[in-house]
């Protein structure tokens, strides 16, 4: 070896730790190269478990990703064209930052060179990520996502499975008009969710013979929303519509309840869906409307997965965007089953076919899933019930009751 | 407006107000008479929310129980913390200067810590509870009604804040908070211990936070990044009343509370950021030693 004879300086020397380092590391990630061929398929996602995000991402999204990998493996693993592999969940937690979510999907696709990527929560947070993941080639089918925006920038691997502002605005409205409803008051969040649903809302009511009497928008994270909601009580509203997120869902439900604000319809948006909403309102739940879209009496698919949902984390998934969720991971399955991990061939399959999931048939054009119509649902006797559209309802819309 | 419309609308900002000098009473107890200005304040309401809402959903027991019982959880911290880090920060610095400096870095690290602690132990979900939501109408006020909780809120933020004020006025134990504060090295002087009073007030400053969050646990939805505004909004109050003065502290956090009520009705909640810090921003350029300070 003449490496070694020309090398007669005793001891460690900094080039011989250099060396030394680099072949090890080689060694180290030999195997990791050979894994990848024959070992677990790895899908990576980051998730909000801190910071404001997290009440989302932890009720309709993450619990959905272990327990669909806990299921998979349970199974023998994951059917990637007719060979069945374990599932190997790499997450992290995005602190509920977008720049942290876009440098650790970067790192996943990047350097990392994860089979798969799940999504991130939230509009927001996807909104960055959909474009990263396109340049990389990765098929990404969010659960939720919602914004008009994302479907126009026309983003081929990109899919969002919710029904967007329109078709929900407008299943609403009609919904209210069907109903004899002639005024309304929104009160609207003042974000890219808040701005696009009232947006959507402005052009449902339009020509709808309802009218607005009130509009008025505020901060997320809001304290107080009584003020608001007095004078909109002074204007006795045939609808009361909150195009809200979660903790102001419930903000906006107990305080209208404190001041005895009892409007023939009773609408919020993101979070009357979870269970939480049941357990904090109790029996004052009743009659309240929301964006809702299946439960578990919708299929026996949902019952399936609604039962073991309730197994595993002890708690009962949401009656939207968790559904989503569940069906989001059920076509990618399928999709793997069928091409394998060749993500421009998933792409294709799950850009051009029609999907049988949790809740219902899926169907994309363009990013937008265009076969779950626009949905409305309310809460009857300890269940989100659907009640609008009739092809998806699971019980008819009942008068909302005092508060409880 | 009626008479009645204006009355319930003053009544709802002097409630959330009430809560705003609960909160801040305890941070200027720390900051007037230590110097420690505690970002990780609203942390510790976060903790109270969470033992309630524990106590309450898990084992069954009345919110109102766990008022006395978060009380003593955060004291017990406050005196530990202090024990632990500002105790130590006060013998190592050379100088009051050097020690508020210090004393921030550490309270920021404190906020992750007990933030993540929260995460960690209960995830990082929405929770709450249903307890005492029912209306009760106000006699006298044309029609107007609260929720029991809020009422409760209200009445207790004030006892609690009313009993700190009457026990720094009255005591000996007050009186020797007052007098360092006013001066600490005379106060040395005369023989104050200061090895005892710090650790107690520190104590009491979080104990003050741990009650807050227990009674706020009753009417809002708790998670562990909920105690971060309630910090924010204590500085602003504390800047209002004048660093240190208890009885600014309290009409401080009920007037902040107040002007955010009457703006949000008369323009939009979304302007309610822009309110509290146009406030503080005048009240920093106009009245720095804060809106009650007497000149001497």
């Amino acid at each position: 070896m003449r490496h070694e004879e020309r090398d007669t300086r005793p001891g460690l020397t900094r080039r011989r730790v250099t060396q030394g380092l680099a072949a090890s590391a080689a060694v180290l990630a030999a195997p990791a190269v050979l894994r990848a061929q024959s070992g677990p398929v790895r899908i990576g996602y980051s998730m909000a478990r801190t910071g404001p995000w997290t009440g989302g991402a932890q009720v309709s999204q993450e619990p959905n990703y272990i327990l669909w990998a806990e299921q998979v493996n349970a199974a023998g693993g994951l059917n990637v064209k007719g060979t069945k592999r374990p599932v190997e969940l790499i997450s992290s937690d995005d602190r509920s930052e977008v720049e942290t979510v876009v440098r650790s999907y970067e790192k996943l696709m990047g350097s990392d060179k994860v089979d798969l990527i799940l999504p991130p929560w939230g509009s927001n947070a996807n909104f960055a990520v959909a474009p990263l993941a396109n340049r990389f080639g990765y098929p990404f089918i969010a659960p939720t996502a919602l914004s008009k925006r994302l479907i126009e920038m026309k983003l081929p691997y990109f899919f969002l499975m919710l029904q967007q502002p329109q078709p929900m605005m407008n299943a609403l409205v009609e919904m209210l008009k069907g109903s004899g409803a002639k005024s309304a008051a929104v009160i609207y969040v003042d974000d890219l969710f808040g701005l696009e649903n009232y947006a959507a809302l402005k052009v449902a009511v339009g020509g709808s013979g309802i009218s607005l009497v009130e509009e008025k928008s505020y901060p997320g994270g809001v304290k107080d929303l009584s003020p608001v909601l007095r004078s909109i009580k002074d204007k006795n509203p045939d609808a009361f519509i909150a195009l809200s997120y979660p903790p102001d869902t419930i903000l906006a439900s107990r305080q209208s309840k404190e001041i005895g604000f009892n409007p023939k319809f009773f609408y919020a948006s993101v979070g009357t869906a979870f269970p939480l909403y049941k357990q904090v309102m109790g029996p004052s739940a009743e009659g309240v409307l929301g964006m809702g879209s299946w439960n578990r009496k919708s299929s026996k698919m949902a019952e399936a997965y609604f039962d073991a949902h309730v197994k595993k984390f002890n708690k009962e998934p949401d009656r939207w965007a968790s559904g989503a969720t569940w069906a989001s991971l059920e076509i990618l399955q399928s999709a793997v089953a069928k091409v394998g991990l060749d993500r421009k061939a998933i792409r294709d399959h799950v850009a051009t076919n029609t999907h049988d999931t949790v809740i219902g048939k899926i169907k994309f054009n363009g990013s937008e899933n265009v076969a779950t119509p626009g949905s409305v649902s309310q809460w009857q006797k300890g269940e989100f019930e659907v009640v609008w559209p009739k092809s998806m309802a699971t019980g008819s819309l009942v008068p909302k009751p005092a508060w409880a | 407006m009626s008479l009645g419309a204006w009355l319930e609308l003053l009544a709802s900002g002097v409630i959330t107000g009430s809560i705003y000098a609960l909160v801040a009473l305890g941070l200027n107890l720390q900051y007037g008479l230590m110097r420690i200005l505690n970002i990780a304040h609203g942390e510790f309401l976060m903790l109270g929310a969470f033992v309630t809402w524990v106590a309450a959903t898990q084992l069954g027991w009345s919110p109102l129980a766990m008022i006395p019982l978060s009380f003593a959880l955060t004291f017990v911290l406050g005196l530990v913390i202090h024990r632990l880090w500002f105790k130590r920060l006060t013998d190592t610095s050379p100088n009051v200067d050097v020690f508020e400096a210090r004393a921030l870095m550490v309270c920021f690290g404190l906020m992750f810590l007990v933030q993540n602690f929260a995460s960690w132990v209960w995830g990082g979900e929405l929770r709450g509870y249903d307890y005492l939501t029912e209306p009760v109408p106000i006699p006298g006020m044309g029609g107007a009604q609260f929720a029991a909780n809020k009422l409760l809120v209200l009445g207790l933020s004030l006892v609690f804040a009313a009993a700190l004020i009457v026990l720094l006025r009255t005591t000996l134990y007050g009186k020797g908070v007052r007098a360092l504060m006013q001066s600490p090295t005379g106060a040395q002087l005369v023989g104050i211990d200061t090895e005892r009073l710090h650790p107690l007030m520190f104590g009491i400053g979080l104990g003050l936070s741990g009650v807050a969050g227990c009674l706020l646990s009753m009417t809002y939805t708790i998670a562990p990044a909920m105690g971060e505004p309630y910090t924010v909004t204590s500085l602003i109050v504390i800047t209002l009343g004048g660093f240190g003065s208890m009885g600014g502290a309290l009409a401080g956090g009920l007037l902040l509370g107040v002007v955010e009520a009457v703006g949000m009705h008369f323009t939009s909640p979304s302007l309610k950021s822009l309110l509290s810090y146009g406030i503080f921003i005048a009240v920093l350029l106009l009245r720095p030693n804060g809106l009650f300070h007497r000149k001497r």
